[in-house]
């Protein structure tokens, strides 16, 4: 069926019967890749599996839905049961008939499944008590968690491409404006005003032109588009609508990463139902404006973020940037004009059409307006993603969301803007986390990666592991990025195992500084950032290991000694049991020591140890 | 008519077309700015970095590739400023730590003052190779597109498909020709010529009498639907040039 | 043409030199472009993979989480190294950039299958698991 024109929407809308067929109980099973690999699929099954055996017929008296990611994946697989509102964290089929006879029959939560907030020690009945999410302003996952991503019609329930027709009863012109008036940042990392680019699109004459999202979320430790893609693609499809008929696009490309395969089957379903409503092809709604969407898969390669590497790779070449001295907006892909968004900016576009750009504008800082879905990962208590308006201070993000360090050790260094991005330490947790905050600090927003370190993390390490990172990442066209991350390598791997040379240090800096000043690319110029923020910011440890070859964090092995603080140590014997060299010994509820011709410094110890008992010491085991 | 622009460049005021590179306005006014992958017949990359000045555009100062940024507007060029300076010499210093035996990288490191980083840096002594594609783009435009990079980052290489002598290949030895370190090897050696482990045929000038094409290079001329002419180029210049002197 | 040379990966578990031949011949492309395409993307693989493809996630928050410890568990188990393939070609082991599930740091996934919060003696169950698969 086709819809003809906005009223033949409005009209499928209110047709649509309600969610779940109208049955009184709905239960609601996260299906991202979080969860799934937790085994909520089995979950899924069990509750369809139990209603059947309570004698409920599936969409008259019992409803179940796979949805999106809730963005709590750690706490997986999470079940929301309606319209009790209650919230279970790591349910297991074995949980299913509980659940059943106390929630489903007697309305009654199962206390054990409920999430359990550690500073209150109080159990949170529903997703609105959890700090987790009550600090969160969730506009760009508002949906994701809740519907269903393989029906379409769960979103047009939601106001689903009601942006969309409002849109096309704006003049492109005015679109564009709308968003401009916005202040719609880039939310791929760059931070560049999209209104503007799609305004210098638009206002080129071509026969041709192209809307593109990019989904190549290479951030190693960043998964926000993925859930996005998963849990919302009729959102990004819908945003690409609207930017073509105000660019004047034709055709538009999502390109995916290879990693998500979930997503690419998502978002081809949605593509094609959306087709099938006659939302995307010819003549959209009876506006007479022609426009279709088609997938490009990512062939694993970090650099194809990067805009004009990606549009290479559309072109079925090798991803490679080349030198953008002119816009991709005047010639971009098969040397068309082009507007490239990531896929959460695009996602962005249909609420700020439907609520105009006023309400946009009024949540965030001043040239930093909307919200920005973060990955928060690492070190933490609460890993998943986390949707806060801009300006938000890192430290609310860690803590109030995040509930701090994960077995409250110190707070080292938060990682910001992946690979590209930087380090910053303790002293600047008050920082505002927006586009210009941060990089004033010293790091960058990136796609929206957070990685908390803490004091077991070794930032020469760190810059070590994401140098290692790019050196198999980077495309190789350009000679600093090519041939100066290799440098980088050989000497951050001198640093780390102990054989760095007199200077080695200050050779690191200037090569970095180099790499930053003269690459091609983006990616080339900011790939130098670990190793410049650490070196901001951590210069003790680099001193450390070049001058005397010892790792305080005690991670780099061979470079520091472990004992065991007897006034700390509580005999507990997790150390001994985690040791794969048989180095520590002790009885039970005694104090354990470490035999030092045994040891290999591998650190498990120091991970393992919930006291912090174990020592980092100068000096290497092995002396 | 094309729009002419006056830019400035280290105080030298030159106007040129709009779209001119900067590279090609400071050879109008007859400065000096050093290349690598940069060769005047082929579309430039903009890869090796070597190329790099200072850029006052729209009260903005930067660094930027002079073989590939384009007059668009007033600016303001330097060739020579200290930023200039240490971006080439950091970027001679990484070339030569790939390519350490390469004399025209060991005469830049000379010039510019350039000490070379340890040998814990270099891959392998004999590399020539400093990846800049100049083969890979003449190839494109003269032979069979017979050449391509393999391969990505510290790892790319140019090697011909699946690293095996290259079906298509003419012999013309045009990546040879346009090669700034002279890593592709050519042997010549009576009528016979080999590249890429590949032995072609060389053909005789029908006027002076030496050799100059390979068979596979005068039958695409003639594939293409050109008159083949067997005379070297070098002849064909020398008789046209009486051809001229006698009309 | 990335998408061809994904689908022939995906059937064939390689790129062999004759696909790529066909495929420049079949888009009428340089052979050269296929071959630079080919090696560029890690998805595709020019020498044949294993039955059972390992893919050890090495992203920030695996990598912050031990996942190199269970790499090298994992290389023990099978006695080969990243990127190889196991002398029955019954198991290849990579190391992969982030696999998006952060949040279960750090993540192993067979054949597409996740495994999450991975320890070092997880690997021989998993091993373990995957030949129980195969012999029934």
């Amino acid at each position: 069926m086709k819809l003809n024109n906005p009223r033949a929407l409005e009209e499928y809308r209110v047709s649509l019967p309600p969610k779940g067929g109208g049955a009184p109980v709905r239960v609601r099973v996260c299906a991202g890749t979080g969860c799934i690999a937790s085994g909520s699929q089995a979950v899924y099954d069990a509750f369809v599996r139990e209603a059947e055996n309570h004698g409920m017929t599936i969409g008259v008296d019992f409803a179940a839905d796979t949805t999106g990611c809730h963005g709590f994946c750690e706490n997986g697989p999470i079940v929301q049961i309606d319209p009790a509102n209650i919230f279970y964290q790591h349910v297991t089929p074995d949980d299913v008939p509980e659940i059943f006879e106390k929630t489903i029959r007697e309305g009654e939560s199962v206390e054990r499944l409920l999430y359990r907030d550690a500073a209150t020690k109080k159990r949170c009945k529903s997703e609105g008590e959890i700090p987790f999410y009550t600090h969160q302003q969730r506009i760009v996952l508002q949906r994701t968690g809740h519907i269903d991503p393989t029906d379409i019609n769960d979103y047009i329930r939601e106001d689903g491409y009601s942006g969309l027709v409002k849109a096309l009863s704006f003049s492109p012109k005015e679109v564009v404006d709308e968003v401009i008036k916005s202040g719609l940042r880039g939310r791929g990392g760059g931070g560049f005003p999209t209104g503007t680019k799609w305004e210098s699109a638009r206002i080129v004459e071509s026969e041709k032109k192209y809307v593109v999202a990019n989904g190549d979320e290479g951030d190693p430790g960043a998964f926000m588009n993925r859930s996005l893609m998963e849990g919302d693609p009729h959102s990004i499809i819908e945003g690409m609508i609207i930017g073509a008929w105000a660019v004047g696009a034709g055709n538009g490309y999502i390109y995916v990463r290879d990693e998500y395969p979930l997503a690419v089957s998502n978002l081809r379903r949605a593509i094609v139902e959306a087709q099938r409503l006659g939302l995307l092809g010819t003549d959209i709604l009876g506006s007479g404006f022609d426009f279709d969407i088609e997938i490009t898969r990512g062939g694993g390669a970090f650099v194809c973020g990067e805009s004009t590497a990606l549009m290479a790779s559309i072109e079925g070449m090798a991803g490679v940037p080349r030198v953008k001295y002119i816009r991709s907006t005047e010639k971009g892909l098969w040397d068309a004009p082009a507007v490239l968004n990531n896929v959460e900016t695009w996602s962005d576009i249909p609420r700020i059409i439907l609520n105009g750009a006023a309400w946009y504008a009024g949540i965030g800082t001043e040239n930093n307006s909307g919200t920005k879905v973060f990955s928060l990962v690492g070190k933490i208590k609460n890993s998943g993603l986390v949707e806060v308006p801009l300006g938000t201070p890192l430290r609310k993000i860690i803590f109030d969301i995040g509930g701090g360090v994960m077995n409250n050790r110190e707070f080292k260094a938060v990682q910001s803007g992946g690979p590209s991005g930087g380090c910053l330490p303790a002293s600047k947790l008050d920082t505002p986390v927006d586009f210009d905050h941060l990089k004033e600090a010293g790091a960058m927003m990136g796609s929206g990666g957070l990685i908390i370190m803490d004091d077991h993390t070794c930032m020469v390490n760190v810059a070590q592991y994401f140098i290692d990172f790019l050196v198999g990442e980077c495309c190789g066209k350009c000679t600093p990025c090519r041939e100066g991350l290799h440098a980088m390598q050989v000497l951050l791997h001198g640093l780390t195992s102990g054989t760095a040379r007199p200077g080695d240090v200050a050779l690191l800096r200037e090569i970095a500084e180099s790499v930053r000043d003269t690459s091609l690319c983006g990616l080339g110029q900011t790939s130098a950032n670990p190793v410049l923020s650490t070196m901001k910011f951590f210069p003790e440890e680099y001193e450390e290991h070049e001058k005397e070859g010892f790792c305080r964090a005690g991670v780099c092995s061979g470079l520091y000694a472990v004992s065991i603080d007897p006034e700390t140590c509580t005999g507990c014997g997790m150390c001994a049991r985690v040791c794969p060299a048989n180095a520590i010994s002790g009885e039970k509820k005694q104090v354990h020591v470490v035999d030092h011709a045994l040891c290999i410094t591998c650190g498990s110890c120091v991970d393992a140890c919930r006291f912090n008992a174990i020592l980092i010491e100068r000096g290497n085991s092995n002396d | 008519m094309t729009e002419l622009i006056e830019i400035t460049i280290d105080g030298r005021k030159v106007a040129v077309e709009k779209g001119t590179k900067i590279l090609s306005a400071a050879k109008e006014l007859g400065i000096e700015i050093p290349t690598l992958c940069h060769h005047e017949a082929l579309p430039p990359d903009g890869n090796c970095r070597l190329c790099q000045v200072e850029v006052v555009e729209r009260g903005k100062r930067k660094l930027a590739v002079s073989c590939m940024y384009p007059v668009r507007g007033p600016m303001e060029v330097f060739t020579n400023t200290e930023r200039v300076m240490d971006a080439r010499r950091s970027v001679i210093r990484l070339h030569l730590n790939r390519c350490p035996q390469a004399t025209i990288l060991q005469d830049l490191a000379r010039e510019y003052g350039v000490e070379p980083l340890d040998e814990r840096f270099v891959a392998e002594h004999d590399d020539l190779c400093i990846r800049c594609g100049r083969c890979v783009r003449a190839c494109a435009a003269l032979g069979n597109n017979c050449l391509g990079f393999a391969g990505r980052g510290w790892d790319r290489t140019i090697i011909p498909p699946f690293d095996e002598p290259p079906v298509g290949c003419l012999g013309c030895a045009a990546c040879a020709e346009v090669c700034p370190t002279g890593a592709i090897k050519v042997r010549e050696e009576g009528n016979i010529r080999e590249i890429w482990g590949r032995e072609f045929r060389l053909v005789r000038c029908t006027s002076c009498g030496e050799y100059f094409a390979t068979k596979e290079q005068l039958e695409k001329v003639d594939s293409c639907g050109v008159e083949v002419s067997e005379i070297c180029p070098h002849c064909r210049k020398r008789d046209e040039a009486k051809r001229m002197k006698i009309s | 043409m990335l998408a061809i040379l994904q689908d022939i990966q995906e059937k064939e578990h390689y790129i062999s030199v004759d696909v790529m031949r066909s495929v420049a011949c079949y888009l009428d492309v340089p052979e050269s472009r296929v071959y630079s395409v080919a090696t560029f993307y890690k998805a595709l693989s020019l020498v044949p993979l294993g039955k059972n493809v390992i893919k050890m996630c090495n992203g920030t928050a695996c990598h912050i989480r031990g996942s190199p410890e269970v790499m090298k568990a994992f290389e023990k188990e099978l006695g080969i190294k990243n990127g190889e393939t196991t002398e029955d070609g019954m198991f290849t082991l990579q190391t992969v950039n982030c696999l998006g599930a952060c949040a279960l740091a750090p993540v192993v996934t067979v054949n597409g299958r996740v495994f999450g919060k991975v320890r070092v003696k997880d690997v021989p169950c998993i091993i373990q698991e995957v030949r129980e698969d195969e012999t029934e």
